[in-house]
Order: C-alpha cells, then structure tokens, then sequence
C-alpha cells in the first residue's frame, strides 16, 4: 500500500503526472490531493450537505408525504436528485430548502441583486403582453385539461386539448 | 453561418486581443433562467419540452438580442452528430451534459461566438457571453442586456426572496456564475500554484481545468469560478471578482514569471526549447501532450523568448488540436495512432518555423 507523500496516511488518490515530458507516480490522500488541487470539486456537494442537513433535523412531519401540486415534486425526489421540479417549489420547502441553501450558498439567504421585470415595481402586468398573455392562457386551460382527464370528462378534455393546439399552433 | 465555419474560425475568445491577455485567456458570465410557466428539465414532460425549445428558440432568433449588427443562429441538438456536439464543447459554447442529453435541446450562438445560449440543459436557458482576456464587466454588461429583451417576452421564474428560480439551488438568486480562464505556466513552475488553490477555496472559488470538471488541470489551465449566486448582488460578485481576486492571481503569475527570468532563466529556457523540439519532431502527439508542452510555448511567446510566432496562432492550436476539431479539420475521423500522427504533423506546420 502506498502512503501519502506528504502526511504519510493511507494515500487513497494516485496519479501519474507527466513533469518534464517523463511520467512520474503520484500518491496521496484524500485531503493532501485536494489541498493540492487533484481533486476539484466542480459542484457544490448537494447530497453531501443534504444528508448532514436532514441529519441534524430528523424527520419533519409532512415533509414525507407532501407533493407539489404543479410538477409532483417529493422531498425525497429533491433529495436523491438535488434537482427541483418547478419554481413553485421553493415556497413549497421553503422551511426544508432554508438550511440546504444557506450552506450551499454560503450564508447567504435572500436574494439582493437584479430583480426580474415582471416583478420590478411599477411594471406592467404581465398580461399586457400578447405573448405573455397567450403563455398565462395556456398555463391556464392545461390546468383545467388535467383536472377534466382527472374526472374522466374527455369531451370537455378533448375540447380544452384543441383550444391549446391552437393557440400554441405559430403564431 | 454554420459548424463548417466555426472549425476554421477562431472566435472572438481566443482573438488573443483583450486586456491581460498574456495570462487571461477569456471571461465568461453566464446567466441561468427558467420561463415561469413551465416546470423545470427534470419535471416536464416531452410535449412541455418541445413546447420550451420551440418558445425559446423563436425569441432567440428574434430579440435584436445581440446587438451591435449580431446575427444568431441556431444549432438543434437532436439533429447533429456526436463529432459536432463534441466540437461545440470543445468550443466552449456547450457543457458535455448538454452534448450528452437528450431530447428536445439546442444552443443559439452569434457569428462571433461572444454569445452562446443553451435551451433546456439544467435550466430553460443559460445565457453565455464569452469575451477575449479580463473583460468581465463588458461581459456581464451584455449578458444583463440580453437577460432584460429575452423578459420582454418571456416571464422568468422569480420569487422574491430567492430571486431567479434554478432547478438546482446552487444556481438560485442572480443565477450568475462568473469564470475567468487563466493561464498559470509559471505558477506552476515555481510550486506556488497551490497557494493560489488555497486562497481560492478559503473566498469559496471553485477552480477547474481547461477542459472537463474534477480533471486536473492540463497545460496549466485554470478556470475560476463564483460558487455563490446568492446574497449578494450581480455587482458585488463582479467587483470582487474583477478587481479583487483576478488582479492578484495575474499579480502572482507575473511574480512568478519574474522570478524565473531573474533567477532561473536556463530552467525556463530549457522548458521552452524541449517543448519546441517535442512539438516540431514528434511524429505521434496525444491531446493531452499537445496542451502541455503548448502550454510552455505560449509562456515563451508571451515572455518574448521565442520569435516568429504570435499569441493567437497558439491560442487556435490550443483548440485545433482538440480530437473534433482535428478531425473536422482534416475532413476525415481517425482514431489512435492515425489521430496522434495526424496531430504531430499539423502542429509541425505551425510550429515548425519558430526559434528560441
Ligand atoms: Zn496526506
Ligand atoms: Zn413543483
């Protein structure tokens, strides 16, 4: 077993570096390579801070049966993945995304910087813009086309499913 | 404008014209957004997805969002082959997840490759400018510019305690990831570099290598990155970026680089001539090979120690030499030992003339 050449534990990273045009081993481990900067984490690690998160907040009651209403998001999901569905999840695990958050980010906890149009103050509704009007529609009928295949109504399903088609048809 | 132009071009990145050029090869500033109304990549669905690319691409390719005379065109992922995905991530205007994917995807790009915009990698949009040396500021001037015609017509997903929504929470609030790519042959020379690392882990910096993340860097390639995106505005992560953090690490090189010319300057030599002589004679050159010893090149052309070749030939073999665009270049696919033979020789016409 090789020994890390610098603090001498069990070196567990070994590479071959080419210095000079000759290849020559090197061992260390895991936190000499990274000092050294082998190793460069690209991502924060999300699982990483996820685990000792949820470690340290046991289970909290509904976080395990909630599901986001719009993309059908779990917690769990958020979990396994790091990836959330929709925006709307972030009202949603609010209490639960705090504390993975401020670590991910380092502290920081509300956004202080540009801010979008639509939510600037004094900025025209949204709905004045045709394109934005038609997106809002569709949203819209695509919500009332779920709940009408949820009710088993397919006439009124087939009738919102062509109202969409044409409205996303070119414009 | 199409990828038979690009391999031949060299983008205004590597034009070798910017500020700081000797030591910054380009900054990027890179913006990610989400269109309000639909859900995030993981969670929509194939007709939601064709729905976004088709939304997206449309307002790319008509926002007069490139200003200054800009045309854009669009590259449809589905419908190119592995070799010229491979191309665009050499290029830097794709991420290797986004050549990977799959379904409905693609990037907008500008003729001069300043501007690249994917749709539907991790989030809806990941609006890119790439600007030649330490132009961090022009950059993010455009990028804001761009981000506020695209929301004239799209509605980003917004809240006001976390700012713009990302599907990962890493990217959440100003959405903005700002890199500077740096080249740091002297630093490493000399051992230093690892200060730098130390440093930059210490202000929470993520650095990486010129190609592919969690690699060690090769030819002394060092990409810098923000890893906070939230709590604390567009500019103050600019500032400290622009005219903290970049400033002192050229300040080291350029020590660095000092320090060999006083102190060492036959062991600088000696670098500079055996990568010319493996360059010029070498029959047989890997891509990993070719970056190294090009790397000790460009610090001789950039020290005025070697004559008759400029900055930016070096900066378009640091990219022509890269497996997709050696191969679009030459026309055919080669593999193994006919790809590193093929290498040495285009390298040797380029390099061949040069003296130390
Ligand atoms: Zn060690
Ligand atoms: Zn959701």
């Amino acid at each position: 077993m090789h020994l890390c050449e610098r603090c001498n534990k069990p070196a567990t990273v070994h590479l071959t570096e080419i210095s000079g045009g000759k290849p020559h081993e090197v061992h260390l481990c895991d936190a000499c390579a990274q000092e050294a900067g082998y190793i460069q984490q690209s991502h924060v690690p999300i699982n990483e801070l996820l685990n000792q998160f949820l470690k340290s907040h046991a289970q909290m009651p509904d976080v395990q049966t909630q599901r986001c209403p719009d993309c059908g998001l779990t917690w769990q999901e958020f979990k396994d993945t790091g990836l959330l569905g929709c925006g709307r999840d972030y009202d949603l695990f609010e209490k639960q995304l705090q504390g993975v958050i401020e670590r991910a980010q380092h502290g920081g906890t509300h956004h202080t910087g540009k801010t979008s149009a639509s939510s600037a103050p004094g900025a025209a509704p949204a709905a004045e813009d045709p394109v934005k009007l038609r997106q809002a529609e569709i949203k819209r009928l695509k919500k009332e086309l779920d709940i009408a295949v949820k009710e088993e109504s397919y006439e009124t399903a087939a009738r919102i499913r062509d109202q969409i088609k044409s409205m996303e048809g070119p414009s | 404008m199409t990828l038979d132009n690009l391999t031949s071009q060299n983008g205004e990145w590597l034009s070798g014209s910017g500020p700081q050029q000797d030591i910054v090869i380009s900054s990027r500033v890179r913006l990610a957004r989400n269109v309000a109304s639909y859900p995030f990549m993981s969670k929509a669905n194939r007709l939601q997805r064709t729905e976004l690319h088709r939304l997206v691409r449309e307002n790319l390719l008509q926002a007069p969002s490139t200003g200054a005379g800009r045309t854009v065109f669009y590259v449809d992922m589905e419908k190119t082959d592995e070799i010229d995905r491979q191309l665009l991530v050499e290029r830097h205007l794709i991420s290797k997840q986004h050549a990977a994917g799959e379904g409905a995807r693609g990037v907008a790009i500008s003729n001069d490759e300043a501007l690249a915009v994917m749709v539907n990698e991790e989030d809806h949009l990941r609006m890119q400018i790439l600007r030649s040396g330490l132009q961090l500021r022009e950059a993010w001037q455009e990028a804001d510019k761009l981000d506020d015609l695209l929301q004239q017509h799209l509605d980003f997903a917004f809240s006001q305690r976390f700012g713009f929504l990302t599907a990962c929470p890493t990217n959440v609030g100003t959405g903005l990831r700002v890199s500077v790519m740096l080249h740091l042959p002297a630093l490493k020379l000399t051992g230093d570099i690892e200060k730098v690392f130390r440093a930059a882990k210490d202000m929470h910096l993520a650095v990486r290598g010129l190609y592919g993340e969690g690699t060690e860097a090769i030819g002394d390639f060092y990409q810098v990155s923000n890893q906070t995106t939230l709590g604390r505005s567009e500019e103050e992560i600019l500032a400290e970026f622009n005219d903290v953090i970049i400033p002192r690490i050229i300040q080291a090189e350029l020590a660095a680089r000092q320090i060999l010319e006083n102190e060492r300057p036959l062991a600088l030599d000696d670098r500079i001539g055996r990568a010319i002589g493996v360059l010029k004679y070498a029959r047989l050159l890997s891509s990993e090979e070719t970056l190294y010893f090009l790397s000790h090149l460009r610090l001789g052309v950039v020290m005025k120690r070697v004559t008759g070749l400029d900055l930016p030939t070096i900066n378009s073999l640091f990219l022509q030499t890269q497996p997709a665009h050696l191969q679009r270049l030459l026309g055919k696919q080669l593999e193994g030992d006919a790809r590193k033979s093929a290498r040495a020789e285009f390298v040797r016409n380029k390099v061949g003339k040069n003296n130390l």
